[in-house]
């Protein structure tokens, strides 16, 4: 909520005011190692490694995918096991994982086929992630070596997830769900949704929350629909937000654990903050030692489908 | 590595000689017979007490100040002496007093008659060659009526916009009301409404000062040297004083603005005894929002006002007794409501203040005044969405109980003593909030207790006809008591857990003594060099998360985790006046170190207090600040102004933050410069403008950019490293002046006389930033276009405030 009233006060500040591009020596540029990893239960762990860029530097596709490093060399350890990660490219993906990676990076699958573009992964399913365990990752590479580790959670359940219809309109509705927060846990979670039959979840705005305010407490939430914004059918109508009545939705809450939750909430912050002057500066605290930025994140995850009727 | 110095141990031999010397004067006294001659100093037209006013014998070369209450004490040889009353703005009034026997008491009215024509020609300097002759070092008193002659920013008359105008003094930012005095933070500055403390002073998000100009009497600001009467503030005091009311005649004046409008009402409660003045100002921006919001908008019921109202009453009960009872409370109301998504926010925040004073006149030589003052800030942020309800306060209430003596020996010495106690409760943040009738466990309202107590002893003395020293000794101590709970955050799979004090434990005790001393050297009639030292404790401090100063901002004490903020300021001044001190002249320098300053850690959020103290999300570290200013002012004259200019440099170290590498402080500039002109035309017109040039401030920019998830994220630089464009701004002024004065026929003589009008006016058109400059408020790195699309796009903006804008004002008084 405080987010909000920060960009309101920022947007009031530059409606009323005069703004304009402006060329000005920003001093400190560092070449910097970028981990964007994760590992959930039952899937293999997955990496992606780029470098930073300089804040004056193109932004056009082509800078971006020259950020990506494919020389490094990366490993996964669960304690017992260490497994060496292979690159598995996207001009040469196995049958099958197409809507993987276009959930990765964003791009079509026609388009990613005509690039090279690697992600750090394994398909020994001894390293494919277990709750319980902690998995340690190394990456060397540039002559340095990069550790992080991040732990598999229990992953906890909702009471029930349920549709209901709006007052004055039968055919959207919300979902509403009951989360029972564990009393001894400073927990994190993540939730995201998604129609049956979508190859990947969507995130909402604000997809990260953690039990600060309800640590051990028992409620009823409510959930919007994120996918609707995307439906141009629906995105710029009363309806955008809401499901409509015979969708079938699948809900993943997944648990994480602190140090990664930093992470996502920090980014969540900077992402809807960078550039106010209500706002502090943030860097987003990485979990990777070594001098990079990212995150190696840990995913223990709860699914329910929900088929909205009454 | 800067260190700070602690003060020299030297010091309390000087303090010794400084009062065996008093009592070696007293001795000496004795050889030649002395009479006081003492009293108080009002203006003959309102009965209004008159705070520096001189009292000079000019043969003897021996004179002295009134106090803030007019009081005034001066004890010469036995004899008959010319003695002169003088006061700036007013005529000089000459007596021939007899203190061949006895002490005399001798109330003087300075000024003119209601109704009597002002001619400049009677009209005196009364602070002439004070600067000079004066231990007083960066100490600035403004003159209400020149401040009220300045071009206002939207036609709003602004105390602390003028001060800013001063060398040694920055603005937060454009517009802003927070200021910096020599590299000191705007929570390093003491702001006193009649000796109450105002810790938020401005409105509307900083724009205005909470200083209504109609209800100011007097402003002076202590930048260096600060006497050992105030404490509590490492940087500066900024002292304001209401007015009185007249003590002659029922009064109305007021003003009519592009946003504002306000109106006083003053008079006798009994003639010549006692007096009142009420005062209040309300911005009409919420009726201007609400014409321009229709009903039918989602956003309707979003708007701002802020209001403010300054009473005080005052009673003379008896030639020897006076109370003061004064009183501010001042109220901003943001409010914004979007009904299509169910979203509201309210906002609601302000200072009251409550005085109550109380001088005694023990004897010709010694005066005293109790204070008893409360203070209490508040802010509030309520916000909606659907069912989910969040509610955000902080606040400080203060009951400030003190007592000064002011004792005037003889003609050499002045001496002040007196004890300070403030009982402070803090609610840096209190948290609440509900999902429907769930109430979610937010924790208690972070509430703390402290007391902070103090006690001085100073001593201006003459040690001869050249050397005046000022010197003072504070003690200060405070304790952060019970009822508190602390905080000890575990991680995952911990629990957190506390350690709870009851009602009144004493959680941690500080104490420590505050050197002052100051010297003034006179090296011929204009000229002096001017030194001082003091050393500084600071018990409260004001935390920021963002890039510029919002009420958002909060106050935190020290407590067992956050030590309290110390430091020394060093300063050296040679003051020169020219062509009979038309013109002053002054050129400053100095160090300032600070201890145990406080910033919140990388990273920290509104919001991560929750269930924790604020103290556990501060960092603490140092900082440092040193400059030399120049100041040329011309004092009389239909021209008169000044031209100040600053070279400065202000650091800061923090272990914690910028990997504990030195980096400049957010207000760190190395040139300031500022040029006020005022120019009277004749009895209409009047004209004045200002120019300020300031080196940009410095911000905290990224440097590279990532990606994460397909989200674009922002590696920041360290800290302020870069540096804005450069700030500068012209304002111009002129006031037209209606005819004060009407012929009339005197019945008596039948001559034709000039009277005052019974209503008087005035029209004041400003021009704020007249060759429309677009200087920079903040820069952001904005992102436009789709990432995956190509068409993506960084570019470094730069957000300007204020554009050219004119104002017009109407005042009148009757």
């Amino acid at each position: 909520m405080e987010l909000r009233i920060l960009i309101f006060l920022a947007a009031a500040v530059l409606l009323g005011s005069c703004t304009k591009e402006v060329k000005i020596a920003i001093p400190g540029y560092q070449n910097q190692l970028v981990v964007d990893g994760s590992i959930r239960d039952g899937e293999p762990p997955i990496v992606l490694l780029s470098t930073t860029q300089n804040i004056y530097a193109p932004t056009d596709i082509s800078s971006y995918l020259s950020s990506f490093v494919s020389d490094a060399v990366v490993s996964v350890s669960d304690g017992t096991t260490t497994v060496q990660l292979i690159q598995i490219c996207t001009d040469n993906l196995p049958s099958g994982t197409e809507a993987y990676a276009e959930a990765i990076f964003g791009l079509p699958i026609d388009q990613l086929q005509q690039l090279h573009l690697c992600v750090y992964t394994s398909i020994d399913p001894s390293i494919f992630g277990q709750i319980g365990k902690t998995y340690s990752l190394t990456i060397n590479h540039g002559g340095k070596t990069y550790t992080s580790s991040t732990t598999l959670e229990s992953p906890s359940a909702l009471g029930y997830l349920k549709w209901k219809a709006q007052p004055n309109n039968p055919t959207y509705g919300y979902l509403y769900g009951f989360l029972n927060d564990n009393p001894n846990h400073n927990d994190a979670y993540m939730w995201e949704l998604k129609y049956l039959n979508d190859g990947f979840f969507t995130k909402p705005f604000g997809p990260y929350f953690n039990d600060q305010f309800f640590n051990g407490l028992s409620f009823e939430f409510t959930a919007y629909n994120p996918m609707s914004y995307a439906d141009t059918a629906v995105a710029n109508s009363s309806n955008a937000g809401f499901f409509h009545l015979g969708d079938t939705v699948v809900y993943r809450l997944s648990k994480m654990g602190q140090k990664e939750f930093q992470f996502f909430d920090k980014k969540t912050n900077q992402l809807f903050s960078a550039g106010s002057p209500f706002a502090t500066p943030i860097n987003v605290p990485s979990n990777i030692s070594g001098g990079a930025l990212g995150v190696w994140a840990g995913f223990s995850s709860w699914y329910d489908t929900v088929i909205c009727q009454p | 590595m800067h260190q700070i110095t602690k003060f020299p141990v030297n010091f309390f031999t000087l303090l010794g000689l400084m009062f065996s010397g008093l009592f070696f004067d007293a001795s000496c006294l004795f050889a030649q017979e002395r009479h006081t001659l003492s009293g108080y100093i009002t203006a003959l037209a309102s009965g209004e007490a008159l705070s520096n006013a001189k009292v000079y014998a000019p043969k003897l070369n021996k004179g002295a100040l009134t106090n803030s209450y007019g009081f005034y004490s001066l004890t010469l040889p036995a004899g008959i002496h010319e003695i002169e009353f003088r006061f700036t703005g007013y005529p000089t009034v000459r007596k021939t007093l007899d203190l061949t026997k006895n002490d005399l008491p001798m109330n003087v009215e300075l000024g003119f008659q209601d109704g009597e024509k002002v001619y400049d020609e009677v009209v005196v300097n009364g602070k002439k060659g004070d600067n000079v002759n004066s231990t007083k070092l960066g100490q600035i008193e403004l003159d209400i009526e020149q401040i009220k002659r300045l071009p206002a920013f939207m036609g709003e008359v602004d105390v602390i916009k003028t001060i800013q105008l001063l060398p040694g003094v920055s603005s937060v930012s454009e517009g802003g009301q927070g200021f910096y005095v020599r590299g000191g933070g705007p929570d390093q500055n003491l702001v006193l409404l009649d000796e109450g403390v105002v810790y938020n002073a401005a409105h509307l998000f900083g724009f205005f000062s909470v200083f209504n100009s109609d209800a100011v009497k007097s402003v002076n600001l202590i930048k260096g040297g600060m006497p050992a009467n105030y404490g509590g503030r490492m940087s500066s005091v900024l002292e304001v004083n209401m007015n009185e009311g007249n003590k002659k005649r029922f009064g109305v004046k007021g003003g009519l603005g592009i946003i504002s409008s306000r109106l006083t009402v003053e008079g006798p409660l009994k003639k010549d005894k006692g007096s009142f003045i009420i005062s209040g100002r309300r911005t009409y921006i919420d009726v201007l929002a609400k014409a321009a919001i229709p009903d039918s908008s989602p956003f309707a019921g979003s708007g701002y006002y802020f209001y403010d109202m300054n009473a005080k009453f005052n009673y003379q009960l008896g030639s020897k007794d006076r109370i003061f009872v004064s009183g501010y409370y001042g109220k901003d109301v943001f409010s914004f409501s979007d009904k299509k998504g169910g979203f509201g926010v309210t906002m609601p925040w302000g200072n009251g203040i409550a005085a109550l004073r109380w001088n005694h006149l023990f004897s010709s030589k010694l005066f005293m005044n109790v204070t008893s003052t409360f203070s209490d800030y508040k802010f509030k942020f309520g916000s909606k969405q659907d069912q989910f309800k969040i509610e955000f306060v902080s606040g400080i209430q203060d009951y400030n109980s003190k007592v000064d003596f002011s004792y005037y020996p003889n003609d050499r010495h002045r001496i002040k003593w007196g004890a300070n106690y403030i009982y402070h409760i803090f609610t840096p943040s209190s948290v609440s909030a509900s999902q429907d009738t769930v109430v979610f466990n937010t924790g208690n309202a972070q509430k703390l207790h402290s007391h902070e107590e103090a006690i001085y002893l100073m001593d201006e003395f003459d040690a001869n006809s050249r050397l005046r020293i000022n010197a003072g000794l504070r003690y200060t101590a405070f304790q952060h008591v019970g009822p508190f709970t602390r905080y000890i955050k575990g991680d995952i799979s911990k629990p957190d857990t506390s350690i709870t004090y009851g009602k009144g434990d004493v959680i941690k005790f500080y104490h420590g003594l505050e050197p002052r001393l100051s010297f003034r050297y006179l090296l011929g009639d204009h000229s002096s060099l001017k030194g001082g030292y003091a050393y500084n404790y600071q018990f409260v401090h004001l935390t920021s998360l963002s890039a510029v100063s919002l009420p958002t901002d909060i106050w935190y004490p020290t407590t067992d985790k956050a030590k309290p903020e110390k430091g020394f300021q060093a300063s050296l001044g040679y003051f020169q006046n020219f062509f009979d001190d038309k013109f002053e002249t002054s050129v400053e320098v100095y160090y300032k170190g600070m201890k145990n300053m406080i910033e919140f850690k990388e990273g920290a959020l509104p919001g991560d207090n929750v269930n924790d103290n604020t103290d556990n999300l501060l960092v603490f570290g140092q900082g440092w600040a040193y400059g030399a200013e120049f100041f040329i002012k011309k004092t009389t004259g239909k021209f008169t102004g000044w031209i100040g200019y600053t070279w400065a440099k202000t650091e800061r170290k923090f272990p914690d933050l910028n990997n504990g590498k030195v980096y400049p402080a957010k207000y760190d500039r190395r040139h300031d410069l500022s040029v006020v002109g005022m120019y009277k035309i004749n009895e209409s017109w009047s004209i004045s403008g200002s120019f300020i040039y300031a080196t940009g401030n410095t911000l905290t920019l990224p440097t590279s950019w990532y990606v994460q998830d397909q989200n674009l994220l922002f590696n920041y630089g360290a800290r302020n490293s870069t540096r804005m464009a450069p700030y500068h701004r012209l304002d111009l002024s002129a006031t037209w002046y209606d005819d004060a004065y009407k012929t009339k026929t005197d019945p008596a003589s039948g001559k034709e006389i000039q009277v005052k009008k019974r209503l008087r006016n005035n029209v004041a058109i400003s021009i704020y930033n007249v060759y429309n400059r677009a200087n920079p408020f903040f820069l952001y790195v904005d992102r436009n276009g789709d990432f995956l699309k190509g068409d993506f796009k960084l570019t470094v903006k730069q957000v300007s405030l204020f554009p050219i804008i004119p104002s017009v004002t109407w005042n009148f008084e009757f």
